[in-house]
């Protein structure tokens, strides 16, 4: 008689275990965090620039040209061929993941062109493509804030 | 024998039927035994010029239908795509080639278009400017091959010459190849046949062929010149780089110090605007100590300081040295040079 109410206290024993066991499980919702809307206010700088595939850096003084962001605007500062040969308001297709960015210059009917916006070597970077003149001639311009 | 998948294959006339089906899928396709052009040395800008190709395809394997190639090595300017026609007559069959459609592959190029993988092989053939295009076309139907066939064809290309107006001095290419095997390198299974001269495909530069009578600028694609343009074709919102190259002829600016640009624009409203001075704006660099090669990149709208509602149509210049006093024009002459800010 010992014997058996020895062995239904294991067995309660174990049942308790397993429903503690279970019990101290708990189902964890991760959120993912929301990728944040791309800011590229500031001034831009050319750190590196083709036509054709043929580097312009050596062949044209980009140190003063500038692009800067703010509000939903940018100007040009001491112009250069770009996209846009006016100052006027800029947009992105996707504010968290754009993958073209719009320009609008004052007057004129709004152009798109493809944007990337890498992190290199720990800086942001942003590369437009684009032709100013010809159709056939492709220009790559990668910017880097200025400090 | 008793292979290692325990199957008993019997006699060597087996093996011999082996041997041979597999050498029939490696050896699939073509040598070529005569490839030939007939073009003439000139023509007039605008005028419908004929060219014919004559090839014979040797030494054709397996079971296949293929579809013949060719391609047509041009200036860009003349928009051959849309301005020629070619026919062909065969012993295998008469109909039109057809423009290849740009997202069919070459089958050798690892997704490259039949174009890219045109210009990737065989370059622009040896013109000095690159504003040329492989143009490619294929028969409109495909033939089914048999072995040992051969198969002579004619092309007959009509081409309304010179859509640019350009007076252009150009080499013209020609290639023929078939679309299973596309631009196989050559692989030494060759039919051994006399008289076979190239495996897989064909490809023949012509001598300087030259185009008069145009409106439009001269453009020599064969000789070296004094100026040079890159890109070829620029409007005024273009960087602009011109090179000149002092090798190409003797000059009064031989082994000069330094040269200069002095030019004048002329722009859409009729206005002309000279800019012709020695100094950081208009100097050339010399590409390498030494070289008489310069150059200057310029942005055209900037360099005559035209306003936003103007452009600029043309410009012509002379190369001068620091003083201004010697100036050298479009062959080494008084003339000066000339461009036209144009995208065709």
């Amino acid at each position: 008689m010992k014997q058996l109410y020895k062995q239904n206290r294991i067995k309660w024993l174990l049942v308790l275990f397993t429903v503690m066991a279970f019990a101290s499980c708990k189902v964890e919702r991760l959120s993912p965090a929301a990728e944040s809307t791309k800011d590229i206010s500031g001034d831009w700088t050319v750190i590196s620039a083709t036509r054709n595939g043929t580097d312009l850096m050596s062949l044209v003084d980009f140190s003063q040209f500038k692009l800067s962001f703010k509000d939903g605007k940018y100007a040009l500062i001491n112009k250069l061929p770009f996209l846009v040969s006016k100052d006027g308001t800029y947009s992105f297709d996707d504010p968290q993941y754009p993958f073209k960015i719009s320009f609008t210059a004052t007057g004129n009917p709004a152009v798109a062109t493809a944007f990337t916006y890498p992190i290199v070597n720990g800086i942001r970077q942003l590369t437009l493509t684009f032709s100013p003149g010809c159709p056939g001639n492709t220009y790559v311009y990668t910017f880097k804030k200025a400090n | 024998m008793r292979s290692f998948l325990h199957i008993n294959i019997k006699g060597r006339a087996l093996w011999g039927l082996c041997a041979a089906l597999i050498m029939a899928i490696v050896i699939t396709c073509c040598s070529i035994i005569d490839f030939s052009v007939d073009q003439p040395d000139t023509a007039v800008v605008g005028s419908n010029t004929t060219m014919k190709v004559h090839f014979t395809f040797h030494n054709i394997y397996g079971d296949k239908t293929e579809n013949f190639v060719f391609g047509f090595l041009v200036p860009k300017g003349w928009a051959a795509a849309q301005n020629t026609k070619i026919s062909y007559t065969s012993t295998a069959g008469n109909g039109n080639l057809v423009l290849m459609p740009s997202t069919t592959l070459e089958p050798q190029s690892n997704g490259l278009n039949w174009p890219a993988a045109m210009k990737k092989k065989f370059g622009i053939g040896g013109n000095l400017i690159d504003d040329m295009e492989w143009v490619v076309y294929q028969s409109d139907v495909g033939f089914p091959l048999s072995n040992g066939e051969n198969i002579t064809g004619n092309l007959t290309i009509n081409i309304k010459i010179g859509a640019d107006g350009n007076n252009t001095l150009c080499k013209l290419g020609y290639a023929i190849a078939e679309s299973y095997d596309g631009l196989h390198d050559p692989d030494g299974n060759i039919d051994k046949d006399p008289g076979v001269k190239y495996e897989y495909f064909a490809e023949m530069i012509t001598p300087c062929f030259q185009l008069t009578g145009g409106p439009g600028d001269v453009v020599d694609f064969c000789n070296p010149q004094l100026a040079s343009y890159d890109p070829p074709k620029t409007l005024d919102n273009d960087f602009f780089t011109i090179t000149y190259d002092g090798t190409v002829a003797t000059t009064a600016l031989n082994n000069a110090q330094a040269v200069y640009l002095c030019a004048t624009a002329n722009t859409a409203d009729g206005k002309s605007i000279t800019v012709c001075e020695q100094t950081v704006k208009t100097k050339l660099t010399q590409t390498a100590a030494g070289s008489n090669r310069y150059k200057i990149t310029i942005w055209p709208r900037q360099f005559f300081g035209i306003t936003d509602a103007q452009t600029l149509t043309n410009m012509t210049y002379y190369i001068t040295d620091a003083t201004g006093n010697i100036k050298v024009g479009y062959g080494n002459t008084a003339s000066p040079f000339t461009y036209t800010f144009k995208c065709k």
